[in-house]
């Protein structure tokens, strides 16, 4: 079948990335919306076929092929199951930036004011989320959106060590309304003996949402901002598994030795707590540990956080091969029906690893929590549950 | 396209279907590697995947009813609590459904002490084509009359479509060993796994893989497999620990008298499961080297594995392609992949030479078309390589009285019409 070649659009994908998916299908059941759907069309390969049929004209890149890839939860987990190695995140992304000129005035608009207006603007971003605040005591603002209670209150400050030998990366949506578990993480690093550093200007925002979203010039500037926020070679800590994850593909993104040089200095706050010596009191409380997508698929470094969480709590792990929670940074407010049929699926699973009703959920990823939060579990990050049990008996 | 999720839903498709004289293919996971579940004519394609209830588990008979779209692992995961798991474990059982399991009759490396699909299907709730819905087989060892359960299947959805199973649960040994054997001649490994099994010992699973494969793998799972091997052994011992160490010290030493460089013992579950891993992402893993790939599935006596491997690199060299071998060694059940890039001009000319030589090469050797994968689409007409006209004509005849209308995945297993020798094409449409 031909279509009108005006309908056709380059989706600039890499055809050798494109031609590596040999149709084996063992990604399907890593795949969330596969997993809810049982539907080709909304599997990692069915996906991948769909991309190869536009990129060769076969098919239109219309309303139902650009739907179909918007409900990719672009959690990546498909990446790690591929026996050969298939980059979807990057066809994914690439897919998206094809698509992005598409899309209406109306979304534009909106898309225009978050990632370029707020995003990258960290004062912006926090006068904006006591406005948020207020709306919040007011009832303004929907329960089922997840989010924490905001404080109407601007944030204390972070104290920062002298001399720093280790950095915490801060980030934008995390630190404007979870800037407690950046303190947590702070007291947990020094109790291993780290002196904590905190990033200079320009360290607004990793760009992650705005690579998923497509829009790729205004992430490489991003990373330019913040590689110039952390001098020096010193680790760099993240608490935040997206953004660990986008900080550790600057290598990629940006393409320079310098952006692979400031890759290789990222490291998950479990990772790093994992590699020095840290004292806890021990003790029995049930902790579920939840693997963010970014963490376990995409920078591979999930194990860590059960490991440190070992020595003060009775940890349990879900059965069900990291499965994506649903929440995917704006997928839950975009894709409401399918997040949420997901989430549904990974209560379950957690609920079923706790064997009883009193747990907490331990997630390394703060759009994870809230999303779970808004499902009536108890979740905390790594770094608050470690900070409680610090110290020796 | 329809999505049912429950067997009245299934009846009522085929109904529908029947209503229309509109030809009907059933699919699951979509990993099957013969085409059985390729639409043709316009098929209406009923997706069992949203029929993934395990329905009833009983543990002290040991046997589950579960739903077509349940995956393979996923039936095994859930009944792990109680010591117990789903014998056959084809590589794709991550990912692949119990249905498109009987459907193929599909194996598994577990399948050489285990059996295949088959031998773990105690009963199916069938859609007959006309759209009535029958019980074959029972939850007795023996059911009286024709074993028609038996005969269903295997029959890759000419018969009807499954949409409840009874799967027998088999207990988990009380202890396993697992060994990797690695050897620096194809020919030396071929050998070792004739006399392993001439040493009368059934391993639970024995499974080769050649050099190329190994590496590629290895990029993937990182479970030290031997990367200057030329052809490693994968071996599986289970039961009672004093019949599991006389067996592994058995094939511990037949692998060297056959010049195996080392063998290795896996310490623990998590290395076990590693290597295995390894070992079942082997046909995913070949986009590493290029990014098609067309696999054969050819049985061959065991004996004959010496020559029968030398001739499959022999034929491969002649047409100039790549050709890696992982497989089934210990039932003979190849699988040779010829691995290439069909964005190359004139390669599927090549490949489809070399592998019709291939698979005369086999069945030359006394071997049969397919150990597990089912004939589907893609091996429909080699049939005639192995059936004569009779033979065809018979089972035509039991097909037609299932399917009188011909509408359950029709054009699929038995060459249409045509009972000429002559060896034709892959259809159109057997390749993804």
């Amino acid at each position: 079948m031909k279509f009108d070649l005006r309908l056709q659009l380059d989706l600039h994908l890499n055809p050798d990335e494109l031609v590596a998916c040999v149709g084996c299908g063992l990604c399907l059941p890593h795949c969330p919306t596969y997993r809810v759907t049982g539907e080709e069309i909304a599997s990692p390969r069915g996906r991948i076929a769909a991309m190869r049929a536009v990129a060769d004209g076969r098919a239109a890149p219309d309303a139902a092929f650009f739907g179909a890839m918007d409900a990719c939860i672009q959690c990546r987990a498909c990446e790690a199951a591929c026996p050969s190695n298939v980059q979807f995140g990057h066809l994914m992304e690439d897919t998206r930036a094809a698509q992005a000129p598409e899309r209406s005035r109306w979304q534009r608009a909106v898309e225009f004011v978050a990632y370029r207006g707020v995003l990258p603007r960290h004062r912006v971003l926090t006068s904006g989320t006591r406005v948020l605040a207020v709306a919040q005591r007011l009832r303004l603002v929907p329960t089922r959106f997840g989010l924490p209670q905001l404080s109407v209150r601007p944030p204390t400050p972070l104290a920062p060590d002298p001399d720093p030998d280790a950095y915490l990366f801060t980030g934008c949506v995390m630190d404007a309304w979870q800037r407690d578990v950046h303190r947590s993480a702070l007291r947990v690093m020094r109790a291993t003996g780290a002196r904590v550093g905190l990033p200079g200007a320009g360290a607004d925002c990793c760009g992650a949402l705005h690579v998923h979203a497509g829009r790729h010039d205004e992430a490489v500037a991003l990373a330019g901002r913040v590689m110039g926020a952390f001098p020096g070679d010193a680790p760099i800590v993240v608490d935040s598994a997206g953004c660990g994850a986008a900080l550790a593909d600057y290598g990629r993104l940006v393409g320079t030795a310098d952006a692979a040089a400031f890759s290789a200095r990222v490291v998950d706050f479990s990772t790093f707590v994992a590699g020095r010596s840290l004292a806890t009191r021990p003790g029995s409380a049930t902790v579920v540990v939840q693997d963010p997508c970014h963490l376990r698929h995409v920078q591979r470094a999930h194990l860590p956080v059960a490991a440190v969480l070992a020595n003060g709590y009775d940890v349990k792990l879900t059965a069900d091969d990291g499965l994506c929670c649903g929440a995917g940074g704006a997928y839950s407010v975009f894709e409401p029906e399918l997040s949420l049929a997901v989430r549904d699926r990974k209560v379950a699973a957690i609920r079923t690893a706790a064997g009883t009703d009193s747990f907490v959920v331990a997630s390394a990823n703060p759009g994870c929590a809230m999303h779970l939060s808004a499902a009536g579990l108890d979740v905390r990050h790594p770094a608050e549950l470690l900070e409680q049990r610090l110290g020796t008996d | 396209m329809c999505f049912p999720e429950s067997t009245d839903d299934v009846a009522f498709a085929v109904q529908i279907a029947n209503q229309f004289k509109m030809p009907f293919v059933a699919r699951g996971s979509g990993t099957g590697l013969a085409g059985g579940a390729t639409p043709l004519d316009g098929a209406l394609v009923i997706v069992t995947t949203r029929m993934n209830r395990i329905i009833e588990v009983d543990p002290s008979a040991r046997y589950a009813w579960v739903e077509p779209g349940v995956l393979n692992l996923d039936l095994t995961r859930a009944v792990t609590y109680l010591g117990v798991h789903y014998a056959p474990d084809p590589s794709s059982q991550q990912a692949c459904t119990i249905g498109g399991n009987v459907g193929t009759n599909a194996g598994g490396p577990h399948c050489l002490a285990a059996g295949v699909t088959s031998a773990h299907v105690l009963a199916v709730d069938v859609v007959l084509p006309d759209g009535s819905i029958e019980r074959l087989g029972s939850l007795a060892p023996d059911t009286p009359g024709l074993d028609l359960r038996g005969g269903f299947v295997g029959s890759e959805g000419t018969m009807g479509i499954a949409t409840r199973i009874a799967v027998r649960l088999t207990p988990n040994p009380p202890e396993i060993r697992t060994l990797l054997a690695d050897f620096t001649a194809i020919d030396d490994a071929s050998a070792a796994v004739s006399a392993i099994i001439a040493a009368g010992i059934v391993p639970a699973a024995l499974e080769m893989m050649d050099a190329q494969i190994t590496r590629a793998v290895e990029d993937f799972v990182g479970a030290g497999f031997p990367r200057d091997a030329e052809a490693v052994l994968l071996v599986e011992v289970s039961g009672l620990l004093g019949g599991v160490e006389i067996e592994s010290d058995a094939i511990d030493r037949v692998c060297r008298e056959h010049g195996a460089r080392t063998v290795r013992v896996a310490v623990d579950p998590d290395e076990r499961a590693l290597l295995w891993k390894g070992r079942k992402s082997a046909f995913g893993a070949v986009a590493r080297i290029a990014p098609d790939y067309y696999l054969h599935d050819a049985v061959v006596p065991r004996t004959k594995l010496v020559p029968v491997i030398r001739r499959v690199y022999e034929i491969a060299e002649q047409y100039e392609l790549i050709c890696m071998n992982v497989f089934h060694a210990g039932d003979g059940n190849l699988h040779p992949l010829l691995v290439f890039d069909g964005r190359e001009p004139g390669i599927w000319d090549r490949v489809h030479a070399a592998g019709d030589a291939i698979l005369t090469a086999c069945i030359e050797a006394g071997g049969v078309l397919s150990g597990e994968h089912g004939i589907g689409l893609e091996k429909r007409d080699a049939m005639t390589l192995v059936f004569d006209a009779d033979d065809l004509d018979l089972q035509a005849r039991v097909r037609d009285a299932f399917d009188p209308d011909g509408l359950a995945n029709p054009e699929k297993i038995l060459p249409k019409g045509s009972r000429c020798g002559e060896i034709q094409r892959v259809p159109e449409g057997a390749w993804i």
